[in-house]
């Protein structure tokens, strides 16, 4: 009995000592894929170049307007879309949402299609800001709709918000169809960085700046992740950091959505893959699921450029494709075990 | 029965025009002015692609008996549009939505709509009972519903543009009765386009450029054969001699995506800019101009030399193809001779 009282907690052993390793490769990777993405594109911009530049060398002048612009953006919009993933995540207490399936996505997208019909000689600020008020709109309907779900399913969850989604989506599209907009559509929504360049994707700092704001609020969102009873029994004003998160969500989404359009999945998968390797403390994941995100968004813009150079193809393409592979994956394996 | 077998209708007619047809062109023959000849119809050809829209094409050789002298027009083909009404003809159903202003003065004062670049109104064409329906490009795919209305040609580019230019001028000048003014205007064009030529042969290289919803995207020869909706993207080599500055680019239809840093690398002396965004109406405010404004192709020698074109978006984009609207491509081209 006494022996029960007083014998000390066994001191946390360091669980998987793999995991350092894991961190330094992630580390490692991410400062060789971003000197390859400042040295990869179609016109001469080499270490060797910048040394020896002559008066007649564009090396340094690109490097400063186009490939720094460029790898900051690919960075901050692949480490915020982790975390507006691991965000909605939380809120709703469900894997297998992120913002593409829950109909966030879309409805910034008609935000956009609305701001650009009515005010179409609006700066880009302004267009976020109606994205980005789409944005939280949609987080709300979403979340109201599936409280209004009884069954909390895993699958039934994203599945409601992907209808949703799907229903916003249409509308946008029909309106876009009567207003001969489609393929403007299709083209300022489809994601890719090929345009990004100094003036030309400031923006994406503010997604940077809602990842501090995330790691700073981390374990509220830990806690929210466990309910709203728990959360409110440990004195959490739920509402409040749940409409903290939304706006975090909201304004992620839209800035990453006016820089480079839509990139699918990351959300998703980035948050699951941490969460397999780390567990699901917010405050540790949420430096991982940016790290992560970042490697995977700025892989698949090196591929992207590289595939059919001089060309590019979308982005959205590259990551759909790794993204669908890995999702996958990840819902196969789930079968084996109860995660 | 007649009622219910319209297309053996058609055919029966047809074949009974193409009778008379026959006859009258040899009266035209013996005749000493082409315009005088009182033909009740022509007969126009083409390879129809019968496929649907997901299957592999396939083509059927296609003839169709159209009457000459058409009171009641109906076309949802934009270049035809323009020819028709160059040549004085008179357009009484539309797409109206998408008839550009320059165009407008070629439809008839109580013109309706026919519904849109890509779909038809049936019932609304079925009312008011047209003897020639013209299609082409984006409504191809309509001839089998309005082929059952009223003779119905498709005037899609086949071949080069030039060709189709001219097959297309000659037949609408010949079912008008307006032989020589078709002619006439086809010499002209022709002329003119010899003459942007010989500009744009002294111009070093170029490329064309499409700027749609912020994005650039570069656009490609299509060398002799336009068949297809690409035609529009090569226009600017295959019919006014701009040197590509990059050969292979693959013909996608709206181009291939390109970076600012592309243009820089690849160089050309001129940029022609097709601004996909003004030519549907959106003045959007990443317009093509805004787009192109930016530090990287301000190196470029075609911004350091001001070489860069704006095309009239509607005419390269939308219409291309008609008499009037390849004057106004000549008039862009001939902008950089001064």
């Amino acid at each position: 009995m006494t022996d029960l009282l007083t014998r000390r907690t066994p001191t946390p052993v360091p669980a998987r000592p793999w995991r350092t390793g894991v961190g330094v490769l992630i580390g490692a990777l991410l400062v060789i894929l971003c000197v390859a993405s400042l040295f990869i594109g179609v016109s001469d911009v080499s270490p060797l170049a910048l040394i020896t530049g002559g008066p007649g060398s564009d090396a340094a002048f690109l490097l400063v307007t186009s490939r720094i612009p460029r790898t900051v953006a690919v960075l901050l919009a692949g480490a915020s879309l982790g975390i507006a993933g691991l965000i909605m995540q939380m809120l709703v207490r469900n894997r297998f949402v992120e913002p593409g399936t829950t109909g966030v996505t879309e409805f910034a997208t008609l935000g956009m299609l609305i701001s650009t019909v009515f005010w179409p000689g609006m700066p880009v600020v302004g267009k976020m800001a109606v994205a980005a008020v789409f944005g939280l709109l949609g987080t709300w309907v979403f979340l109201r709709v599936v409280r209004a779900v009884p069954v909390r399913q895993l699958v039934l969850v994203p599945l409601v918000g992907i209808m949703l989604g799907g229903v916003v989506g249409s509308v946008t599209v029909f309106f876009a169809y009567r207003l001969d907009l489609l393929q403007s559509l299709g083209q300022w929504s489809q994601g890719s960085f090929a345009q990004v360049m100094q003036g030309r994707y400031e923006f994406v700092w503010i997604a940077g700046a809602m990842v501090v704001v995330a790691w700073f609020a981390a374990d509220r969102f830990s806690v929210i992740g466990m309910g709203e009873d728990f959360a409110t029994n440990l004195g959490l004003d739920y509402r409040r950091v749940v409409a903290l998160g939304m706006v975090i969500v909201a304004l992620i989404t839209a800035s990453v959505l006016v820089t480079s359009g839509v990139i699918p999945f990351l959300g998703l998968v980035v948050p699951n893959v941490v969460s397999l390797i780390i567990g699901d403390n917010a405050r540790r994941s949420i430096p991982w699921i940016a790290g992560l995100g970042a490697i995977f968004v700025l892989a698949c813009d090196i591929i992207a450029r590289v595939v059919r150079f001089p060309y590019e193809i979308p982005l959205s393409v590259i990551v759909g494709i790794i993204g669908a592979a890995v999702f996958l994956w990840l819902l196969l394996r789930r079968r084996g075990r109860a995660h | 029965m007649i009622l219910q077998r319209p297309l053996a209708t058609l055919s029966f007619v047809a074949v009974s025009a193409l009778v008379l047809a026959g006859c009258s062109s040899t009266d035209t023959a013996a005749g000493t002015t082409g315009d005088e000849a009182a033909a009740e119809s022509v007969s126009f050809s083409w390879d129809r692609n019968t496929a649907d829209e997901d299957e592999e094409a396939t083509y059927e050789a296609t003839t169709v008996e159209v009457p000459t002298d058409p009171q009641n027009i109906v076309v949802f083909d934009m270049a035809s549009l323009d020819t028709i009404g160059a040549l004085g003809g008179e357009i009484a159903g539309a797409p109206l939505d998408s008839v550009p202003d320059y165009l407008q003065a070629y439809l008839a004062d109580d013109a309706f709509n026919v519904g849109t670049l890509f779909e038809a109104d049936l019932i609304e064409i079925e009312a008011q009972q047209p003897d020639l329906i013209v299609i082409g490009g984006r409504s191809a795919a309509l001839y089998d519903d309005l082929s059952q209305i009223a003779p119905t040609v498709d005037l899609s580019i086949s071949g080069s543009f030039l060709e189709t230019l001219e097959r297309n001028t000659e037949f609408l000048g010949e079912v008008l009765g307006a032989q020589n003014e078709a002619a006439t205007a086809l010499a002209d064009l022709e002329a003119g386009i010899a003459d942007a030529q010989a500009v744009t042969a002294d111009a070093g290289t170029g490329l064309g450029l499409m700027v749609s919803g912020g994005k650039l995207n570069a656009m490609a020869p299509s060398g002799d054969d336009a068949t297809g909706r690409n035609a529009r993207g090569g226009l600017i080599y295959d019919v006014f001699g701009v040197t590509p500055v990059v050969e292979d680019i693959e013909s996608a239809t709206h181009g291939e995506p390109v970076s600012s840093e592309f243009l820089l690398e690849q160089n050309p002396d001129y940029l022609w800019v097709v601004d996909r965004d003004a030519a549907t109406g959106t003045e959007d405010a990443q317009a093509a101009a805004a787009v192109l404004d930016n530090e990287i192709v301000k190196q470029t020698t075609a911004a350091e030399q001001d070489q860069i074109v704006s095309l009239n978006p509607t005419a390269w984009y939308i219409v291309f193809g008609g008499l009037t609207t390849t004057q106004l491509m000549i008039d862009d081209v001939l902008q950089i001779a001064e």
